[in-house]
């Protein structure tokens, strides 16, 4: 037999070409797949591990309960190094895979930012935790928000200091990066349409090795309560632990940061005493309260928000994607949208037009070291 | 003025720190003229053996000080040996290249054993400070600035007092001059990356209860204790102590009055004006003059 240069081309390339649709279709038949941006490395690699927990937490229930359109459910991992480039770069290997359906994006707003252009190039679902409120109001339609946005937390912490505990001279602190400094406004706005407009507003730079500064700005102001957006638990750390030393001792309401585990354990009998504002609380409702249970059972240690919330965007999105039939990423969107009245570990899902779940927060006290549910404050609007 | 008091000390506290760290920067330059860029991470090292023999082991405090001092000893003969020594005879670029690639293989090591979370380390003193009139004294920043005093000393007693010092100097100053003169110059690179080591390892052990631990802890101190070495004149000594602490005071007064999210900008404000200016720092000689 001979064998043309034509038939030669051709056999090569279907030689060639054979082991990769081989691979792209048994792939696309064995499992659906859902990316995740996460720290592995970097300052927050301790979340990101946490945020892994939480996932693959949810996953492992989803799977048991039968997967996803009859298919078991694979996360696909990727290290964003807790750096801008590092989420995008992370993010565009991720959408190179084209049979991952659905993605799981920061819970630092400041990434969610930067990856934000290229989601919408991707068009398909990306579920965050970041907590700016541009992040969902910049007619992105493909961010889909898993905790209340800074809205919410600075109108909570606002709320709760000027009507629960009748302080109206506020000092705020705020990191100033995307979360700080977004959040820092929120406050001051609401705080200000309180009619108590906040004395100081004073931000700093992540990773300070010092906050003398800032503390002696907080004493200087005279301000009978304190408001803070800290970003990272270490600087949150050493910032208590100064602000105790330097015998400020005022009431203090915070961001989420406040009451996360690691602040706790760092900063110790300096964070005796502080309100935070929680999107997760474990004793607020049923849902956290199993929720919690099966973390400390597979982990053997206490959740927070960190893990919640992956928590919640998976059962959420393996949800959607069963109700939507598809994976069709249109179809998926609107199926997330349509999700209302879902109690998840964070509180209970209702998602506006926006793509924004929750409306509201926690409010918890540390209780000698210990985190104790106060009351939870939502919003209709 | 007690806001100007407390402000002065905590800057000279957090100088101390970077001065003990460009300490070890400037001696390693010294003998072997390429800047060890994994020197950060020594303190990061030795802040971590700390947690692992005083916490995780509960074992006194002053026990695992000096057990971990001496893991830095012995850390500093593997780092010679390991990074300096196979490249010794090549030009300057390839031995910083591994240092570089030493400070990232030792910071991911140490998150592969020991995981992201920061840890916790107690102070030396039970009393976290003192209060002297107006102003706080943190007990931790007092041990530092005591400690930074002492060395200053002993650097000064070693180098210029004894016969190892000298051949030290000696060393660094000419390397086939003093092989001439029966200088084991090997000898004296591996006692100086032993120094260094152990100095480093006391920085990163007395600011751990003040910073935490954590992975990221020695490259951020690193980062402003190299930008100290060269306003104190890269290479000097004294220079490495004078330009932490004037770094620290800068940073902190200039966060307090100018702004506070722009404080890592005035370190980095007085490092090009420096470059530009007098590059060769405070105490430097005139490249002119060396020749």
């Amino acid at each position: 037999m001979k064998l043309t240069r034509r038939e030669f081309s051709a056999g090569l390339a279907a030689g060639l070409a054979a082991p990769a649709l081989m691979r792209s279709a048994w792939a696309q038949g064995a499992t659906i797949k859902i990316g995740m941006c996460v720290p592995v490395t970097g300052p927050a690699a301790e979340q990101g591990l946490w945020a892994q927990n939480g996932a693959k937490l949810a996953l492992a229930a989803v799977n048991k309960a039968g997967g996803v359109l009859g298919k078991q459910v694979e996360l696909v991992i990727e290290d964003d190094q807790t750096t801008n480039p590092g989420i995008v770069l992370a993010f565009s290997k991720l959408a190179a895979q084209s049979d991952i359906v659905a993605f799981l994006g920061s819970i630092r707003s400041t990434q969610v930012q930067a990856m934000a252009p290229d989601v919408i190039k991707v068009g398909k679902p990306v579920m965050i935790g970041g907590t700016n409120p541009d992040l969902t109001h910049s007619g992105n339609p493909w961010l889909f928000r898993f905790r209340p946005n800074d809205n919410y937390s600075g109108r909570v912490i606002a709320d709760f200091g000027v009507n629960t505990l009748g302080k109206k001279k506020w000092a705020i602190v705020h990191s100033t990066d995307a979360f700080g400094t977004a959040g820092g406004k929120a406050l001051s706005e609401a705080l200000t349409k309180l009619g108590a407009p906040p004395v100081l507003d004073q931000g700093y730079a992540n990773q300070s090795q010092d906050f003398t500064p800032v503390v002696l700005a907080v004493k200087q102001s005279g301000a009978d309560v304190l408001g803070t957006y800290f970003t990272f638990e270490n600087d949150l750390g050493i910032f208590a632990r100064q602000l105790r030393q330097l015998g400020v001792n005022i009431p203090w309401v915070g961001s989420p940061s406040v009451v996360a585990v690691s602040s706790t354990k760092l900063a110790g009998p300096a964070l005796f005493n502080t309100y935070g504002v929680a999107d997760f609380a474990e004793d607020s409702s049923d849902a956290a309260k199993a929720f919690g249970k099966a973390y400390r059972d597979a982990y053997k240690t206490a959740p927070d928000n960190q893990s919640a919330w992956p928590y919640d965007a998976i059962t959420i999105l393996s949800a959607a994607i069963n109700k939507a039939g598809s994976t069709d990423p249109n179809k998926i969107r609107d199926a997330i949208l349509a999700t209302q009245k879902f109690a998840g570990a964070e509180g209970e899902y209702n998602f506006d037009k926006n793509g924004d779940g929750l409306h509201g927060y926690n409010v918890v006290k540390n209780d000698k070291g210990k985190i104790v549910y106060d009351k939870h404050i939502d919003f209709n609007d | 003025m007690d806001l100007v008091l407390q402000l002065l000390f905590t800057g000279i506290g957090i100088g101390a720190v970077y001065a003990l760290v460009a300490l070890g920067f400037v001696l390693i330059f010294r003998a072997t003229n390429v800047v060890n860029f994994a020197q950060g991470e020594f303190s990061m090292v030795a802040a971590y053996l700390m947690v692992v023999f005083s916490v995780d082991l509960g074992w006194p405090y002053w026990l695992s000080f000096l057990i971990a001092l001496a893991g830095m000893a012995l850390f500093g003969v593997i780092f010679n040996l390991g990074v300096y020594y196979p490249l010794r005879n090549r030009t300057y670029l390839p031995v910083i290249i591994a240092t570089i690639g030493a400070s990232i293989l030792l910071s991911n090591s140490v998150l592969a054993i020991y995981g992201p979370q920061p840890q916790v380390l107690q102070g030396w003193f039970d009393t976290p400070g003192i209060q002297l009139g107006p102003v706080y004294l943190d007990s931790q920043y007092l041990l530092i600035i005591g400690v930074t005093i002492l060395l200053v000393l002993f650097n000064f007693w070693f180098f210029e007092k004894t016969l190892l010092g000298k051949k030290l100097q000696a060393t660094s100053q000419d390397k086939e001059m003093a092989s001439l003169l029966g200088i084991s110059v090997s000898t004296m690179i591996m006692i100086t990356f032993i120094y260094s080591a152990v100095l480093g390892g006391l920085a990163g052990i007395l600011v751990a209860p003040v910073l935490f631990v954590s992975i990221q802890m020695g490259s951020t101190i690193a980062l402003k204790a190299f930008a100290a070495t060269i306003i104190g004149g890269f290479g000097d000594v004294a220079g490495a102590i004078v330009g932490g602490l004037a770094l620290g005071v800068i940073e902190t007064f200039g966060a307090a009055y100018i702004s506070v999210p722009y404080k890592d900008g005035f370190a980095f404000l007085v490092l090009i004006a420096f470059l530009v200016f007098r590059p060769q720092g405070i105490f430097g000689e005139r490249v002119a003059e060396k020749a």
